[in-house]
């Protein structure tokens, strides 16, 4: 992602989606990777016995600490480098299974204008390959106006 | 068989002491992590115009959360237990700085999602600590039987106490 341009409140429009971004096909290796990257060695991620016959799981899971890394990436890339990224909820409702190629998407559910600064709010989720969602969300960004400074660093909320 | 036994109720409301990170967010770690999360943005590898505001590089915005690791001389769970086949690998490590909840450590662990509010990047060299709370257990009744989902919530801060972020982690045991 081109980080030069600020994005502006002002051009996000409710309804608009953030340009996808896809992930995968994550591969056994892509989540050793993860696991040692952050020492984290819970074996439903890399030991396949132990996922299925202990923890009766379907395969080898997608960690959810990697999957929300790619959540951030779509957010933080998309509200560029004036912007920032105040709020993020998701849930992991679903399982992720070795293999699979994961889409990232958010959509502009709304906007509001402040002093200072925007909140746009989004809608966002994974969807493996089938389209089936597994982590579905909710973030609030807050985003320059056009001609205004860029959002306070560190972040400032909106006085409620 | 109720999963919220009274033993277990005592441990919502405790609260952590303050954990240190054993290390400052370190330049080698921050490569690892970034190239894990596939996310190798300029951000958080050196000087660039974009992190000139952040006050220079920094990580990514999770990584505060993933810096609470074992520390040298820590006894070492995975040799502790390389004997033991019920062990999941992860010990207590998922518990933020709080005890393990003993009543229900035989029950396997998903993670069932986040709420997270950002103020500030952890910058290279700064270390971070972190203060958590069992903010909540309650028991439901799901299609795969009863489930217990654990709340918990935890602030991180940098080495000034200058806020960095607050997460709201459920953890699902069944």
């Amino acid at each position: 992602m081109a980080m030069g341009s600020p994005r502006y409140f002002e051009d996000c429009e409710i309804g608009a989606a953030l340009p996808l971004l896809e992930k995968g096909p994550l591969t056994t290796t892509h989540l050793m990777r993860w696991s040692a990257a952050m020492e984290n060695w819970h074996k439903i991620h890399y030991d396949k016995p132990f996922a299925i016959e202990h923890d009766k799981l379907p395969g080898l899971l997608v960690n959810g600490s990697l999957k929300q890394q790619f959540i951030l990436q779509l957010l933080k890339d998309w509200v560029g480098p004036a912007g920032w990224v105040w709020k993020v909820s998701f849930q992991f409702r679903a399982m992720n299974l070795v293999g699979e190629t994961l889409s990232i998407w958010g959509k502009v559910a709304d906007k509001r204008a402040g002093p200072g600064y925007g909140l746009v709010e989004i809608d966002l989720g994974i969807t493996n390959g089938e389209g089936k969602e597994s982590t579905p969300g909710k973030a609030t960004l807050a985003l320059p106006h056009r001609g205004g400074t860029p959002v306070p660093y560190p972040f400032v909320p909106p006085q409620a | 068989m109720a999963l919220l036994t009274e033993a277990l109720k005592k441990y919502i409301g405790m609260q952590s002491e303050t954990e240190i990170a054993c290390d400052p967010v370190e330049r080698g770690a921050v490569r690892r992590y970034a190239q894990a999360i596939m996310d190798e943005d300029p951000l958080f590898a050196e000087d660039c115009p974009n992190n000139a505001r952040f006050g220079g590089p920094v990580a990514p915005p999770l990584f505060p959360t993933h810096m609470f690791r074992r520390a040298f001389g820590a006894p070492d769970p995975i040799q502790l237990r390389a004997r033991d086949a019920e062990f999941d690998g992860l010990g207590a490590t998922s518990a933020q700085g709080l005890p393990e909840l003993v009543p229900i450590k035989h029950l396997a662990l998903l993670n069932g999602g986040s709420e997270i509010e950002f103020f500030r990047y952890a910058r290279h060299g700064e270390t971070v600590r972190l203060r958590s709370r069992y903010a909540d257990i309650v028991e439901k009744e799901t299609s795969k039987g009863p489930m217990l989902f654990v709340t918990i919530e935890t602030e991180y801060r940098n080495g000034a106490d200058e806020l960095l972020m607050k997460v709201r982690r459920t953890l699902i045991r069944r």
